[in-house]
C-alpha cells in the first residue's frame, strides 16, 4: 500500500479529527525515524514528548517482551506488581503521597479535578472553582477540556463543566485576585507545552502557592509534558520555587505506551476512596513495566545534568541563526520563536521534507521535544537543518 | 553374530539417545533452576540498593531542608525571623523587591534546595536564583544549602 493509498484508507475509516503530514512512518531507533519509502528523519518531537528514551529503547522493549509474554490484563480487582512498584517509584521521586493510575494525561488530570472538587467539598465549599492560566493545556475529555480556556469556548462542544476560570499567563495580580474562597485548585503547566513553550514565570508560581495556601485549595501542576526528565529534572516543578499539592504525569511515562499518573501530596491522597474514581485499563502490568524501565532510565543524575547541557547547546545554536528571534523553555523543552513574517507552519513543512520532524504549534512558534538521549551531533545537524530552512524561507 | 549384533546397536543408541535427552532435560531444568536463583538474587540485591539509596536520598533531603530551614527559619506568627543581623550603616535597598519578602525568600531557598536534591551544581542552581530573582549575591543561600565554596 503507497502512501495515497493508506490516506485514502485513513479518510474513509478514520474519524477526521487530525490533519495529518504526508508521511508514513514504519520504523524508529533512537533520535531518527524512518518512512515507508527507507529516508531517514531527525526526530525532534519524539511523538510529542513521548519517545524521550528513544524510539523502542531497548530496555523498553525488553520490559515489554517480558511482561507482555508473563501476565499482560487481569483488572484493578487484583494485585499486580508493576503497579504498585510504578506507584512506588513515582511517590517517592516527588510528593511521596499516593498515586492513581490511568491511560492518558486527560484522565490523570481527571483525576487530579476530582480530587480538588472532594477536597473542597470537605471544607464546606459547595460549588469549587479550578483556576487555570490562558493558554493552558490540560486535556480534551471534558473535565480537563473545561481547564484549557482556549478549547472550552468552542460552542459546538458545549454545555462545557461550570467551575473552572481563567487568568491572563504570568498575571500574578489577576491569579490572587481569582483563588478564593470557593477556589477548589489552581491548575496550571509550569511550561505551557500545546500553546507554544510558555514557561510560568516564578513570580506567578508563587502567587499560586500562596494564594492556594491562603484559601486552603490545591496548587496541581500539569507535568505531563514537562515531567520525566523533559526540563532536565525529573520534574519540572524541581527547578522552579514552589511544591505542589498534586502532579500529573504522562507522554513520556510509558516509552509509547499509553499510561498517564496522578501523584498526590500525603494530604491530598487520603482524599479519594473507593467508588470515587476507577480505570480497567490503568496501571496495567505492560504499561507499569514499561514505565518501570522508563523511570530506571530517566531518573539518573548524569542523564539529566546531559539534558540541561544538550538544551544549552541547542539554544545557543538556535539563537545564532537568522530569523529566530527568541528560545523559550528549558532543558530539551525549547520554542524557538522566528521573527514577524515567518511562517512557522511553512518552516515546519519544509523541515519535515529536509528530514528534520519538528511541530508548529503557534503562527511563529517551532517546538522542538527531541528524545533525551539525543546526541550533540544530532543536535548540530537540527541546528544546521534548521538554519538552512529559514535561509531558503527569507530568500523566497 | 554381527546380525545378532545389529539389531542391537540401534537399540542402544535409542537407549543412549533417551538417556542424552533425559540429561538435557535435567540439565536444562538444573539450568533454568540456577537461573531463578540468580535472577531473584540479583532482583534481592536490586531491591536493597535501592532502599538504601532511598534512604540516603531522604536523609540528604532532610538535612538540606533542615539546613534551608536554619538559614531562614520561619517565625511563629508566618512571618520569616530574620536571617542575618541588619547591617546599620547599610544603604537602604533602592527599590522595593518585585516579590514579597517572606514569599520570595522561602521561595528561593526551596528553588535552591529542591535543584539541590534533584542534583543540579552550584553554578546552575545560583544562575537559575539570579534569572529567576534578580539578586546579585547569591552566595549565603548556596553556602547554606550545599555548603560553603572550596
Amino acid at each position: 500500500m503507497n502512501l495515497a493509498e493508506l490516506q485514502a484508507l485513513e479518510r474513509r475509516y478514520l474519524i477526521q479529527t487530525y490533519r495529518r503530514s504526508p508521511v508514513e512512518f514504519v520504523r524508529g531507533e533512537g533520535a531518527l525515524l524512518w518512512d515507508s519509502g527507507g529516508r531517514e528523519y531527525l526526530d525532534f518531537l519524539a511523538g510529542i514528548s513521548v519517545c524521550s528514551v528513544g524510539h523502542c529503547n531497548p530496555a523498553v522493549v525488553e520490559a515489554v517482551r517480558e511482561q507482555s509474554g508473563r501476565l499482560m490484563h487481569v483488572s484493578n480487582l487484583f494485585y499486580t506488581g508493576p503497579m504498585a512498584r510504578l506507584a512506588e517509584r513515582l511517590s517517592e521521586s516527588s510528593l511521596g503521597g499516593r498515586v492513581f493510575l490511568s491511560n492518558s494525561g486527560a484522565e490523570a488530570n481527571e483525576c487530579a479535578i476530582k480530587i480538588a472538587r472532594k477536597h473542597a467539598h470537605r471544607r464546606g465549599i459547595e460549588a469549587p472553582e479550578i483556576v487555570s492560566f490562558e493558554g493552558d493545556f490540560h486535556g480534551r475529555t471534558y473535565g480537563a477540556l473545561a481547564a484549557t480556556p482556549a478549547l472550552a469556548v468552542n460552542p459546538d462542544l458545549g454545555p462545557m463543566l461550570p467551575g473552572f476560570l481563567s487568568v491572563p499567563l504570568n498575571d500574578a495580580a489577576a491569579l490572587r485576585d481569582a483563588v478564593g474562597e470557593r477556589t477548589a485548585a489552581v491548575l496550571v503547566e509550569p511550561i505551557q507545552g500545546e500553546s507554544g513553550v510558555h514557561p510560568v514565570t516564578d513570580e506567578a508560581l508563587l502567587a499560586a502557592r500562596e494564594a492556594c495556601d491562603a484559601a486552603g485549595s490545591l496548587l496541581i501542576l500539569d507535568e505531563i509534558q514537562t515531567g520525566i526528565g523533559r526540563t532536565g529534572s525529573l520534574w519540572a516543578y524541581e527547578q522552579t520555587p514552589v511544591r505542589p499539592d498534586l502532579l500529573t504525569s504522562a507522554k513520556a511515562l510509558g516509552g509509547g505506551l499509553p499510561v498517564g499518573a496522578c501523584v498526590t501530596s500525603a494530604e491530598a491522597g487520603e482524599v479519594l476512596e473507593p467508588g470515587d474514581h476507577a480505570s480497567t485499563f490503568g496501571g496495567g502490568a505492560v504499561v507499569a513495566a514499561a514505565a518501570l524501565a522508563v523511570l530506571k532510565i530517566v531518573d539518573d543524575s548524569s542523564l539529566l545534568r546531559r539534558v540541561r547541557e544538550l538544551g544549552a547547546e541547542l539554544r545557543d545554536g538556535l539563537l545564532a541563526l537568522d530569523g529566530v528571534v527568541e528560545v523559550r523553555g528549558r532543558g530539551l523543552m525549547l520554542g524557538v520563536g522566528l521573527e514577524e513574517g515567518i511562517d512557522s507552519a511553512t518552516v515546519c513543512g519544509d523541515l519535515l521534507e529536509r528530514g528534520l520532524v519538528v511541530n508548529a504549534p503557534e503562527p511563529r512558534t517551532l517546538r522542538l521535544l527531541p528524545p533525551l538521549t539525543v546526541d550533540s551531533a544530532q543536535i548540530e545537524r537540527a541546528v544546521a537543518l534548521i538554519g538552512g530552512s529559514l535561509l531558503s524561507y527569507a530568500a523566497r | 553374530m554381527s546380525t545378532a549384533k545389529l539389531p542391537s546397536e540401534p537399540r542402544r543408541s535409542a537407549s543412549a539417545t533417551d538417556a542424552v535427552e533425559r540429561l538435557a532435560v535435567i540439565v536444562d531444568a538444573a539450568e533454568r533452576a540456577a537461573s531463578s536463583v540468580i535472577d531473584d538474587a540479583e532482583e534481592q540485591a536490586r531491591r536493597h540498593l535501592k532502599e538504601a539509596q532511598v534512604r540516603a536520598d531522604r536523609i540528604v533531603a532532610e538535612r538540606l531542608r533542615s539546613l534551608a530551614d536554619e538559614l531562614d527559619p520561619p517565625a511563629a506568627d508566618g512571618r520569616p525571623a530574620p536571617r542575618l543581623k541588619p547591617v546599620e550603616s547599610g544603604p537602604e535597598p533602592a527599590e522595593e523587591p518585585a516579590l514579597p519578602r517572606r514569599t520570595g525568600s522561602a521561595g528561593m531557598r526551596l528553588l535552591a534546595t529542591q535543584m539541590a536534591v534533584s542534583g543540579s551544581s552550584r553554578k546552575e542552581i545560583e544562575t537559575r536564583l539570579r534569572s529567576g530573582f534578580e539578586i546579585e549575591d547569591t552566595s549565603a543561600i548556596l553556602d547554606a544549602i550545599l555548603g560553603p565554596e572550596e
